[in-house]
């Protein structure tokens, strides 16, 4: 039976790796138009908090809250990115970093709504409000043999793996357009860019804010997926988290934030027994990876490598 | 006129690197720019494209005043530059640092880049044919899939004056664009810069390789320590006194043009 393959541990810990990606392709797609940005864990906070609390104050549907929580971390990248912007490299890295602190500061003291440092529970959870509204519409998921919390947080994979098939085709598609040779043109000379009539400070902007909006999106899911959340959740860890992500994954190409975040989220679980050291394992993968391979595991020679030796293989069969 | 440009002064701190220059470039015209090294050339480009604010005097375009647009509006008008110290993006392909050129000419957003509506894939494919009969006119057709760095150096030169036609420009500003080349290349290069001529784009050069100035420009201004040392056809400037002095040196001290 389906029951017996399913674990539920194993499940949740795929979960993760997909919002994780997500998180991966925040920054990425920042780091496309040539920005570092070490807000993207404040922008998660925003999407998370926003999100929560319109669903228990106001008993707003997962599906609005979500989406409302991802607009409201767009429009705060609106305000934080037109001035900081004019920041570049390591200048903007730290402005951004500043940020990610300032939002959990207030998470932690804004106490009348978010409750401080202790965090909101009760978040409406998405798998337990599937379960509800299939057992409403009278299915029982034991009827195909999977037992209540197999079925929750398989529900919930299965939708955050299509969110994630629909973000990657948007940021491939992207790239292909002429938005995304106007990123990579900025990032690889934006005197040149400039030259070329590319109006640097709007795309700039936008990258910016798509980071934005896509890390709230990722904080928002986050929220609805663990139930609890707290200024912890979103601290400098989880902005240096993210940066790895895509450092070690490679951040030139979309698979290198992909494969980094699966793998950096893979790694603490399969090695449980140090997972307390996981912080010292991230800085020396960090220094390691900038000593022999700054351009992260996954970059365009590889990825060509790839392509060639899965074309010779067709060829090889044909023969 | 194209092109006037009034008086203008640029300061950097307390030096200036362009005293009260003024030259005005008709339609159709290859207007030579000239001069020793840190005579200001590279400077007037940067004034012409407002990558620096001149510190006084006006720039108009096709009797606009452009002085104080963005550079990116500039380039829109229908201004186009290269670049001295070669600026191409160099981990994109040939074709692709065309198409970036097109940028201005096309409007296609998120949306519809992502969305591939069919306004956005006609504009894409309008783009594209843009881009490969420019290649063909540069000659660089066979190498539209090789990577921008791999060029050689004339090649790369070319394709940077390839990057700026897909802006549709009616100025080409060409930042010293013989450097380095060969002498094939260099008659290569006049055959180019000619052929632009016949699309009816005017362009303004600067170039050390004097016979090639000479051959291709209907006329030259020479300008020395930011200021105008002359203005004439390039007999006028062959045989001005001052230029020659001060290419040659008065004593035969300085660099020899």
């Amino acid at each position: 039976m389906l029951g017996d393959f399913l674990n539920p541990y194993y499940l949740q810990v795929a979960s993760f790796i997909m919002i994780n990606i997500i998180l991966g392709l925040s920054i990425y797609v920042t780091l496309s138009s040539g920005q570092l940005s070490l807000g993207n864990a404040g922008f998660m906070g925003i999407g998370a908090y926003t999100s929560a609390l319109l669903t228990i104050n106001y008993d707003m549907p997962i599906v609005v809250s979500v989406i409302a929580g991802a607009i409201v971390a767009g429009l705060v990248g609106i305000l934080i990115g037109i001035p900081s912007l004019r920041l570049t490299g390591v200048y903007l890295a730290i402005a951004t970093l500043g940020f990610g602190e300032v939002i959990r500061v207030f998470m932690i003291n804004w106490e009348s709504l978010t409750k401080g440092a202790v965090g909101l529970s009760g978040i409406p959870q998405i798998g337990r409000e599937l379960l509800k509204v299939s057992r409403d519409a009278g299915f029982n998921p034991l009827d195909i043999g999977l037992k209540n919390n197999q079925y929750v947080y398989l529900l919930v994979l299965i939708i955050l793996v299509i969110i994630n098939i629909l973000l990657i085709w948007f940021l491939v598609r992207q790239n292909k357009s002429r938005v995304g040779r106007a990123f990579a043109a900025i990032k690889m000379d934006e005197k040149a860019a400039e030259a070329m009539g590319v109006n640097i400070t709007y795309y700039k902007v936008l990258s910016f804010v798509q980071g934005a909006v896509i890390s709230g999106f990722a904080g928002a899911l986050f929220a609805h997926v663990m139930g609890y959340i707290s200024p912890a959740d979103f601290s400098y860890h989880r902005a240096v988290e993210i940066l790895i992500f895509a450092v070690f994954g490679g951040s030139e190409v979309i698979w290198g934030s992909i494969f980094g975040a699966t793998f950096m989220t893979l790694m603490p679980e399969v090695l449980r027994f140090i997972s307390e050291y996981r912080y010292m394992i991230y800085g020396a993968i960090l220094i390691l990876m900038m000593a022999f391979r700054p351009q992260g595991i996954i970059d365009v020679p590889l990825l060509q490598k790839l392509q060639l030796s899965k074309r010779r293989g067709k060829h090889g069969s044909k023969n | 006129m194209v092109l006037k440009i009034n008086n203008i002064t640029k300061n950097f701190g307390g030096i200036s690197a362009l005293t009260d220059v003024s030259f005005s470039i008709k339609e159709g015209e290859i207007y030579g720019l000239i001069g020793p090294n840190g005579a200001g050339k590279t400077t007037m480009f940067n004034m012409i494209t407002n990558m620096f604010p001149p510190t006084s005097g006006e720039i108009t375009f096709l009797d606009e005043k452009i002085t104080g647009f963005k550079p990116h509006k500039i380039t829109n008008k229908g201004i186009c530059r290269t670049f001295q110290n070669i600026r191409l993006f160099s981990q994109m392909t040939v074709l692709e640092n065309v198409l970036v050129g097109g940028h201005t000419r096309s409007k296609s957003g998120v949306f519809s880049g992502v969305l591939r509506t069919k306004g956005q894939r006609a504009e894409e494919e309008r783009l594209r044919v843009t881009a490969k009969e420019i290649l063909e006119l540069v000659g660089l057709s066979e190498f539209e899939d090789a990577i921008a760095e791999n060029l050689a150096y004339g090649q790369q030169r070319r394709l940077e004056i390839a990057r700026a036609l897909a802006s549709d420009p009616k100025l080409l500003l060409l930042d010293e664009p013989a450097a380095g080349m060969n002498d094939t290349e260099t008659a290569d290069l006049y055959h180019l810069i000619k052929k632009v001529q016949e699309r009816g784009i005017t362009t303004l050069l600067i170039e050390h390789d004097m016979p090639l100035v000479m051959r291709l420009c209907d006329r030259i201004t020479v300008l020395n320590f930011g200021k105008k040392l002359a203005e004439g056809t390039p007999e006028e400037i062959q045989n001005n006194q001052a230029v020659i002095e001060a290419y040659l040196g008065s004593e035969g001290d300085d660099e020899s043009a």
